[in-house]
């Protein structure tokens, strides 16, 4: 009982249901098969993007940049591709390390030239968006290949590709995090990075390596967003960052690092996706779920930062028996 | 002990409960002018529960607090200050970015008539005052952070008395201090004494304690088990009723030293206070480091564990020459370092004592290049086991466990490392007499399997009873190496503090 109450995954799923319950009381269309598909389309770039912002956050860390991340690597997928005749493979493969360098950038600048990544990753998220404009002349690609719709709108036995690829990648990040040297090693210096140093981890390489990994994530969500609509775009990802951030403190991770668990940010996720599905199919404008989403971050971090207050509460209510 | 005259304070027949635990028990206590009162006992015995309820930050659930006779409540922290009980916690309260004078003032900044304006002049003059009558030499313009921790605790105790106090408490006031500054504290305690104020002193260190205290009062399970005036200031006596058993043998010291070195320390320099340290350590052997606060025991460490480079000197480690850039380097090579600070450089609140155990040799659980988790689980239990750690330990975040079993599972993360050259800085801080045996049983253990132990401790009967040399460290050097059978505390202060 002690365990399951513990469990990470508990409060992040209670919240989902609640909030899944609600949507499907007020909202006639959201349980038709239909949007139900169409939800698992919304919510797999965020969540995809979510897993690299989760392990940044797991080290203590913050990622502003996927957003103008995925803008820049659409870009220039849509111009090697379309416009530079790059094999459509090679590029895909191009992308996925280009991603894994633009993470690799935060990195060194977070834990080698010791910024605080909230600055370094703010100037990314500045200096992505630029740069993507700077790639044919500002204006979005369209028509980039045809070998780019199955990536998205593809199915497999009758489900769709995006959710493969989010059940492959949820499970490797767990794979990372539960089973390997460093997703421990992430853990140990989002928790205490003094002790870690003195442990013998190579501290700022454990940090360069998250940011690898959000970045690597941002280029996964890259080539769907391009796929989606097939096409790249310098005003693709706005906001995703705050959504990737949100699903991850939804799911339980401490802003503080060090404590979370990879597969609740796939709730987290889900949480927002829905919530932003039934504001949508209720026809509430976008600036008033701009506002809702911001009220779900505030809440969320605010559940982080009281954790401690809120396990006391929970401790009085169940006495101990050994004192 | 007779005492005679009135008390100021008395708590009559204390109980409080906290869910599931009773932490006094019809505690009484008497707090008379001119006298300082020591409170011991172990780690929940109840003392801070009782410093709390006469602080008033707690509420006893039944007993009387009277002052001078006449029955008070104290609701809180700021009636009790009105009483004039001041408080000294172990924790700090001081703003690092702010001067002395501002810190003393903290919370009651002086304003000119009418205008909500700090009077500048007026907080100046008053916080000379306050420094100058209790003859602490610091200027109160200078930023608290700039100054050494053994000055801010005398601001710290500054600040608490600022207010004109009666009844002084003082909970663990000298986690933090050497020796010299321990003698400056003690000389400041009895100058405070003699202006007839009653001082309740808390503390861990029961050297200390028998050093300075008139009165002694000793709890044990939230119990008092002898009063003051039943208590006998003699450490065997204050420990035997503290455990509640006759400790036979404090310092359980086995001697299992070689004449083979393990580690060769050739003119080390660091830029960090380390200037030019030579000396050999032998397998078997505790090697201890004595020395005041800031004389450079800790760096000496660092510089050997690879956090501070060094820009001179050679290590040879089993003969053959070693350099560490980093903690990393040290590990591979066998190194183990156990901090002074176990909660900022030690241990992972964020997990169990299971991973907190393992996490320094992660390589060893490797299956196929994946975390063996059954494995794990077994290292753990099994050091646990070995080691005499609570056995929940191996599923409780750290931060559930109590200061000793802590310090055995950062032990237990160097054992199973492998390392066999252990550097414990003040390993037994702040933990209570079975803990600290405990730790002292350990080390037996590391030697015993042929593993030196380098030991740097501000405890000095501590450090004398279980080191077989000691180093004397002074200003970032070793100045002389002794055996520690042929030394006795004074002398080691003495050549510590740079006497002849």
């Amino acid at each position: 009982m002690k365990s399951f109450l513990e469990s990470q995954l508990v409060g992040p799923l209670a919240a989902m249901i609640l909030v899944t319950v609600i949507v499907a009381l007020t909202t006639e269309r959201f349980l038709d098969a239909n949007n139900l598909g169409n939800l698992t389309l919304q919510v797999s770039i965020v969540a995809l993007t979510a897993i690299g912002s989760t392990i940044v956050i797991f080290t203590a860390g913050i990622d502003l940049s996927p957003g103008s991340a995925i803008a820049l690597l659409t870009m220039v997928f849509a111009v090697t591709v379309k416009f530079w005749a790059v094999p459509f493979g090679l590029a895909v493969v191009f992308i996925l390390l280009l991603g894994a360098f633009l993470g690799a950038i935060n990195g060194f600048l977070t834990a080698y030239m010791r910024i605080p990544a909230f600055i370094t990753t703010l100037a990314a998220l500045s200096a992505f968006r630029g740069m993507a404009f700077m790639f044919n002349k500002g204006s979005p690609v369209f028509s980039v290949s045809r070998l780019l719709d199955p990536l998205f709108y593809g199915k497999v036995l009758g489900i769709p590709l995006p959710l493969y690829y989010v059940v492959f990648f949820y499970a490797l990040a767990a794979l990372l995090m539960r089973y390997t040297r460093l997703g421990r090693q992430i853990y140990a210096v989002g928790g205490n990075p003094s002790a870690a140093r003195l442990s013998g981890i190579d501290v700022k390489r454990v940090q360069l390596f998250a940011f690898i990994i959000a970045g690597f994530m941002a280029a996964v969500g890259a080539l769907l967003m391009a796929a989606r609509l097939n096409s790249g775009s310098p005003n693709y990802g706005v906001g995703l960052e705050l959504k990737a951030i949100a699903a991850a403190v939804i799911g339980g991770a401490s802003l503080f690092g060090g404590r979370g668990n990879v597969l609740s940010t796939l709730i987290g996720a889900l949480t927002i996706t829905i919530v932003q599905n039934g504001l949508n199919l209720n026809a509430v404008p976008t600036s008033i779920q701009n506002v809702v989403i911001g009220l779900i971050i505030v809440i969320a971090v605010a559940i982080d930062m009281w954790r401690e207050e809120i396990s006391l509460i929970f401790q009085r209510l169940i006495p101990s028996r050994n004192p | 002990m007779e005492r005679t005259g009135e008390p100021i304070w008395e708590l009559i027949d204390i109980i409080k409960d906290f869910p599931g635990v009773r932490a006094n028990d019809k505690v009484s206590i008497k707090l008379y002018p001119s006298e300082i009162h020591g409170l011991v006992g172990e780690n929940g015995s109840g003392k801070s529960t009782l410093t709390k309820t006469l602080s008033g930050a707690h509420q006893p659930d039944s007993g009387e607090i009277r002052l001078y006779g006449e029955l008070i409540r104290l609701d809180n922290p700021i009636v009790a200050r009105h009483h004039g009980i001041a408080t000294v916690f172990q924790e700090f309260s001081l703003v690092p970015t702010l001067t002395v004078a501002e810190n003393i003032y903290l919370g009651q900044l002086p304003t000119r008539p009418g205008v909500p304006i700090v009077d500048w002049k007026k907080m100046r003059e008053g916080a000379v005052g306050i420094l100058a009558g209790l003859e602490i030499g610091i200027d109160p313009e200078v930023i608290v952070g700039n100054l050494p921790v053994a000055e801010q605790q005398l601001v710290e105790i500054a600040k608490a008395i600022s207010a004109d106090a009666s009844m002084i408490i003082l909970d663990e006031p000298t986690t933090a201090l050497g020796i010299a500054e321990i003698e400056h504290l003690h000389g400041l305690l009895r100058r405070m004494k003699q202006q007839g104020r009653a001082i309740l002193y808390v503390s861990h260190r029961l050297d200390e304690v028998v050093e300075i205290v008139d009165v002694v009062t000793i709890l044990k399970d939230s119990r008092v088990v002898s009063t003051a005036e039943e208590s006998k200031i003699e450490i065997e006596y204050i420990v035997g009723k503290m455990v509640g058993e006759e400790i036979k043998e404090h310092y359980p010291k086995v001697t299992n030293t070689s004449d083979t070195p393990i580690l060769e320390v050739r003119d080390m320099w660091s830029e960090y206070r380390v200037n030019g340290v030579s000396f050999s350590l032998l397998h078997g052997e505790v090697f201890g480091l004595g020395g005041v606060l800031g004389s450079g025991r800790t760096e000496i460490a660092r510089a050997l564990f690879g956090i501070d480079p060094l820009t001179r000197g050679q290590i040879r480690l089993n003969d053959r020459l070693v350099e560490f850039h980093s903690p990393q380097d040290a590990i591979r090579a066998g190194l183990a370092f156990v901090p002074e600070n176990r909660k900022f450089d030690g241990l992972f609140f964020n997990f169990q004592g299971r991973q907190n155990i393992t996490i320094a040799n992660l390589r060893a659980l490797l299956h196929n290049g994946l975390l063996d988790l059954g494995k794990e689980r077994n290292v753990s239990l099994s050091y646990i086991d070995r080691l005499q750690i609570t056995p929940d330990a191996d599923r409780k975040f750290v931060n559930f466990l109590s200061g000793g079993n802590q310090q055995k599972v950062i032990i237990a993360r160097w054992l199973y490392s492998g390392a066999d050259v252990f550097i414990l800085d003040e390993p037994t801080q702040g933990l209570d007499i079975g803990a600290k045996i405990a730790v002292y049983n350990l080390i037996n253990k590391i030697t015993a399997q042929n593993k030196a132990v380098i030991f740097i401790s501000s405890d000095h009967d501590e450090l004398l009873a279980m080191s077989d040399r000691i180093g004397v460290v002074r200003s970032g050097k070793i100045v002389d190496i002794v055996d520690a059978k042929k030394l006795d505390k004074t002398e080691l202060v003495r050549s510590s503090s740079g006497g002849s």
